[in-house]
């Protein structure tokens, strides 16, 4: 009987591992043929334009075209009822894609969100640096067209230490770039910190509650927990970030990073701006 | 059995729990029990109403877990930041609360054919002394049960917790029973009210809400949340069934996932430890550099009297916390 079941076992999964990547294979398709209609469309009011600038014939839109997206985004951000003070990318993904987390990276900062943490499980992110800050600056340039105006820049907080090569001016947007350590581990510092306090008879043991506890483990005062996570894959966890942190953050899964656009972004936006925080009340 | 709701599955349900069992089931789920409000609000019944209710459906899904061989269960009964609601409100929860206790109290030969072990997590004297006796009695009680296990959480949050468990190792390092360079990942584990539960599998929510809610955040961080929009006191035998379905589907990459982690931790208590040998070597040493050997003996040396420590330190935090709730059973039995 047992292997009955163990049988009906086995269909089950494969029918559900079918159901997934069909799901999938539609949703790459949906979007191709969606992205397609749109070139046709775009092609149709543009050619008559081609016509008369027969050098026009590049893939990125006109410097007017990216001007008006980054006001458009920051409507976007303004349109909805909140927006999160910190969006966290969580990539749950084998093999991270740097020029979409460097897209998503740029859109939530275009849309008005100040802080923004980057995190994979096998602390790729954090080995490679400053391939995915490269990525960023290029895709803020691709997407938006700064290279002039500085009003978006981008600070980049490795672990407190600022990188002298960065240009670190009028910053709205924090960039966080966050690895395992930065959870368990970090917690598990600022207990051998207090621990020692006490050892030293610097601190009792009764010294020692939540708040303590939050400002060692907060980067600066002004750093908010994340608010909102945004999870890119399969894998349905937390995998390690940030747990000390994420006690009331909301948590929004996408199917994956790869190929991501920024619709997928904003609805996961308003779905946040949707919800309802009761604090236990 | 108040708690456990009697019963056996209908045959179809049988069949589903024994295609489910086929392939990995989690041996311990969390539940945050979410819902109870909006239930009564849709039922146009008071807010009392939906509580019991919620209990109620708890009762059942114990039963469920019981019949898909789950014998550890965590619920997230009570949090701290729930002291916020009206007066009303918490006096009414803490009533049902105690009705309960009470009620579980009576039933100690169901409780002890069953095995059942129930443990209360959380910050106890936050709550009224007559509910901290009955809690504590029916954990002294139950206490050497050991073939299903129930931890409530109640007067809980994670971040109290944790705070906790830095506040006891900071005892421990004032009692001269370990060194602040014995903390580590693994002995804030154990110094968490959980200590005597492995890590969550599998976390549950319902009602649609997609966030933690200040739950478990240490022990779940390698665990599959499933979110489902089901209000708690609907929640069927198929919801459960759909969530261990998710865990199966993710059980392959969230091993991996542990199973890295825990390397990653076996190398960094490896390093401290060296880093402590070394600072020892220098500071006892007589100038000469020692050979590989004597090296590696050193280290296992240090190694071996700080797990040494840390027993002797993990036995005194359990004497303490098992000393709280005995004096708490015989004050009521005094009064």
């Amino acid at each position: 009987m047992a292997i009955v079941y163990e049988f009906v076992w086995q269909v089950l999964h494969v029918l559900l591992h079918i159901h997934r990547t069909l799901i999938t294979w539609f949703r790459i398709r949906l979007r191709n043929w969606n992205g397609r209609l749109w070139s046709r469309a775009l092609t149709a009011l543009i050619v008559p334009m081609a016509l008369s600038f027969p050098n026009q014939k590049n893939i990125v839109p006109a410097p007017g075209k990216r001007v008006g997206r980054r006001y458009r985004w920051g409507a976007d951000g303004k349109s909805l009822e909140k927006l999160p003070d910190h969006i966290g990318l969580l990539i749950a993904e084998e093999e991270p894609r740097y020029t979409d987390i460097a897209n998503l990276v740029v859109w939530c900062m275009a849309v008005g969100i100040s802080y923004v943490s980057v995190y994979d499980n096998y602390g790729v992110f954090r080995r490679n640096n400053s391939r995915l800050m490269d990525e960023i600056l290029k895709q803020q340039q691709e997407l938006l067209d700064l290279e002039g105006s500085k009003q978006l820049c981008v600070e980049f907080l490795n672990n407190g230490t600022d990188k002298q090569d960065q240009q670190v001016l009028s910053c709205q947007s924090v960039l966080k770039v966050l690895s395992p350590d930065d959870g368990k581990l970090r917690i598990v510092q600022a207990a051998q910190q207090l621990c020692r306090a006490v050892e030293q008879r610097e601190k009792t043991s009764e010294d020692i509650n939540v708040t303590v506890l939050d400002s060692l483990l907060r980067e600066s005062k002004s750093t908010p927990d994340p608010d909102l996570v945004l999870k890119f894959g399969p894998v349905e966890s937390t995998l390690g970030f940030l747990p000390w942190h994420i006690r009331l953050t909301e948590f929004i899964s996408l199917p994956s990073h790869v190929g991501v656009s920024y619709e997928d972004l904003f609805s996961a936006l308003q779905r946040y701006a949707s919800c309802e925080q009761r604090l236990g009340k | 059995m108040s708690w456990i709701r009697e019963g056996e599955l209908n045959l179809i349900e049988k069949l589903s729990a024994n295609i489910l069992k086929a392939g990995p089931m989690p041996k311990h789920v969390a539940f945050i029990m979410d819902g109870n409000r909006r239930y009564a609000r849709k039922r146009h019944v008071e807010r009392q109403e939906g509580h019991t209710q919620g209990f109620d459906k708890l009762a059942e899904t114990l039963r469920w877990c019981l019949n898909l061989s789950i014998h550890e269960v965590t619920v997230y009964a009570f949090s701290i930041e729930n002291f916020k609601r009206s007066k009303d409100e918490v006096d009414g929860l803490m009533e049902l609360a105690k009705q309960k206790f009470i009620r579980l109290l009576q039933e100690q030969d169901n409780l002890e054919k069953h095995g059942v072990c129930i443990r209360v997590l959380g910050d106890l004297t936050l709550l009224p002394l007559d509910l901290q006796q009955h809690i504590a009695r029916a954990v002294v009680a139950t206490r050497t049960h050991n073939k299903c296990f129930l931890n409530v959480c109640f007067a809980y949050t994670s971040r109290h917790e944790i705070a906790n468990a830095v506040r006891e190792m900071a005892w421990g390092v004032e009692q001269g029973l370990i060194k602040s360079s014995d903390v580590s990942e693994a002995l804030l584990g154990h110094c968490l009210y959980s200590s005597n539960s492995p890590n969550p599998d599998l976390l549950i929510r319902t009602s649609g809400e997609v966030r933690l809610s200040d739950f478990l955040l240490w022990q779940t961080s390698h665990s599959c949340l499933v979110f489902q929009s089901v209000l708690w006191p609907e929640y069927s035998f198929w919801n459960l069934c759909d969530a261990i379905l998710q865990y199966q589907l993710n059980h392959r990459p969230l091993q991996k996932a542990r199973d890295q982690h825990r390397e990653g931790q076996a190398l960094q208590q490896l390093e401290a430890d060296r880093a402590c040998v070394a600072d020892l070597l220098q500071h006892h040493g007589n100038g000469k550099p020692l050979d590989a050997q004597r090296r590696q003996e050193a280290l296992l040396n240090y190694t071996a009297s700080r797990e040494e420590r840390v027993q002797d330190f993990l036995g005194a935090l359990q004497h303490k916390r098992d000393s709280f709730l005995t004096d708490l059973t015989s004050q009521a039995a005094l009064a």
